[in-house]
């Protein structure tokens, strides 16, 4: 009996949607979309992109299409390792999968296509590098009509990257509530009185929101609005788009764990042997997704080995996600993928009807889970009691390589400096007790020249 | 031109792309045209003082849009 089941965030566009068939996952193309995609196809503008690699490659299927009667064609897009979301990429990631779009803008219009829409949902990080997961985002380009999804691209990137680079880092988070990018009056007005004089922030940020408000109540008819965008007008506003992210830049800051590396406590010994650990345990277990959780700027997550492994490196940090993302981009990496996550306030699952974007755990389970000098800021700093941080790992990993820091270790006596110690049960005992319940402690193992344990765990009663 | 735009018309995009958007653009693409026009006159009249041809940029490099 086989199983097909629509995608919840794939509603929106008419041309198609996504849905899942024997666990593969399809688009259909619906026959409102025939010419749209035969011109993609035909043009060689699909082959140009996908070698490119700012498009996801795709394959016609033969199967029986989820909605029949609208079917045109079954395509079977490459599948990408981890589904992420612009509110947790560092500012380069967003910046990058902007000017991706801009790039997928120009190479479709001189192919005379356009994409109709610039939803930063629709980039991914495919290989490191972002790229382009909807097909079905092309459309025949008419001269004369200015581009449709200018204000979603305002909306997703240049408003979140202005307010990053110009107000605060932390404004990205933003993406978080407006799922459908920051409205540009709300980005015009927290921005700095400054970027006034920015050129292009001024005219694509501050003044699109003025006019945006002056025609909120009169709309104009589309006859009027055909005449006035040549080609050459198009490429203009493309040249002024990218101009303007480019000349976005954060300037570093001292963050929380940016320099962790620096400020740790134990011997070089002690961080060689955890390397050591973790590149022998997933040798052993050879596992296809992993999950590192306060990577910081993935040290451990480069010492993962196995074939297929995939490491997305999770960290509350931007300065150390950014730093990353940067290796992984001078390094040309595939297999890591950095990003931005509290793990005390994980990403929730949003959108209409809470189906458009997964949650952190949804996107599980992870075949292992790092979780290095982590616990005791999830149980002293947020005061979480042992046993519900089991269940949380038990709910998102197989299996899970976890240190356990006593409290005489100067880490956790630098966070209890400040507070009283309430926290009588966080002992090792109690540590083995409370994970002991839903896994199976395979090793643990005491790190040299210092009183912390790496124990390597595997999930024997998961979370329902 | 105008069975083009009616077929236009008869094509919505899905997305609303704005009223306020879609001027905006009009009004850019108005102003850059602008610039440029004057520009290109003031090319002519500089050569036409100094003696030199005006030179003709190439316009479509595809080399232009490679990301880092």
């Amino acid at each position: 009996m086989s199983k097909v089941s629509r995608l919840g965030a794939s509603f929106r566009d008419p041309s198609g949607f996504l849905f899942t068939h024997n666990g593969g996952l399809y688009r259909q193309i619906n026959h409102s979309y025939a010419a749209e995609y035969d011109r993609l196809m035909g043009s060689g503008l699909y082959e140009r992109l996908v070698k490119a690699g700012l498009l996801i490659p795709h394959r016609e299927v033969d199967i029986s299409p989820a909605e029949p009667d609208l079917a045109y064609k079954v395509i079977q897009p490459e599948s990408v390792r981890f589904i992420s979301y612009p509110y947790e990429w560092s500012f380069d990631q967003l910046k990058d999968a902007a000017l991706t779009t801009l790039t997928l803008q120009r190479r479709a219009l001189k192919a005379g296509m356009s994409l109709k829409d610039a939803s930063a949902y629709n980039i991914q990080f495919v290989n490191g590098k972002p790229t382009l997961i909807d097909s079905l985002s092309f459309e025949t380009y008419q001269e004369g009509l200015p581009w449709v999804a200018y204000r979603q691209f305002c909306q997703h990137f240049l408003a979140p990257l202005a307010l990053m680079a110009r107000r605060d880092i932390r404004l990205g988070q933003l993406l978080r509530i407006y799922i459908d990018g920051i409205p540009l009056d709300l980005a015009s007005r927290l921005l700095p009185w400054s970027t006034r004089f920015n050129l292009g922030v001024f005219t694509h940020i501050h003044a699109h929101a003025a006019v945006q408000a002056r025609f909120a109540e009169r709309p104009i008819e589309r006859s009027k609005m055909q005449a006035g965008m040549s080609r050459q007008a198009m490429f203009g506003l493309l040249d002024s788009l990218e101009a303007t992210v480019r000349g976005l830049k954060w300037k570093l800051d001292k963050t929380e764990w940016g320099h962790y590396y620096e400020m740790t406590n134990y011997s070089n010994a002690a961080f060689e042997h955890k390397k050591r650990l973790v590149a022998e345990w997933t040798e052993r277990l050879q596992p296809k997704l992993v999950w590192d959780l306060g990577a910081n700027t993935g040290v451990f997550s480069r010492q993962v080995r196995g074939a297929e492994a995939y490491v997305v490196a999770f960290d509350i940090d931007p300065l150390a996600v950014a730093q990353n993302y940067l290796q992984v981009k001078e390094a040309g990496e595939k297999n890591i993928l950095p990003l931005i996550l509290d793990l005390t306030n994980p990403s929730p699952a949003l959108g209409w009807d809470n189906r458009e974007r997964d949650s952190l755990a949804q996107r599980g389970p992870a075949d292992l889970v790092l979780a290095l000098a982590l616990v005791h800021h999830l149980a002293i700093s947020n005061n979480v009691p042992l046993p519900q941080i089991a269940d949380f790992f038990a709910g998102i990993g197989r299996w899970l390589a976890i240190e356990f820091i006593p409290k005489s270790d100067s880490q956790v006596q630098k966070l209890l400096r400040s507070r009283e110690d309430i926290f009588s049960h966080y002992t090792r005992e109690d540590f083995e007790q409370s994970f002991g319940r839903r896994f199976k402690i395979h090793s643990g193992v005491q790190i040299c020249e210092s009183e912390r344990t790496l124990y390597l765990m595997e999930c024997v009663k998961p979370l329902q | 031109m105008l069975i083009f735009i009616s077929g236009l018309m008869d094509k919505a995009p899905y997305l609303d792309p704005g009223s306020g958007s879609f001027l905006l653009q009009l009004l850019i693409a108005g102003i850059a045209g602008l610039g440029i026009f004057i520009g290109a006159q003031w090319s002519k009249v500089k050569a036409f003082l100094t003696g030199k041809k005006v030179v003709k940029e190439d316009e479509d490099d595809e080399s232009d849009d490679e990301q880092g």
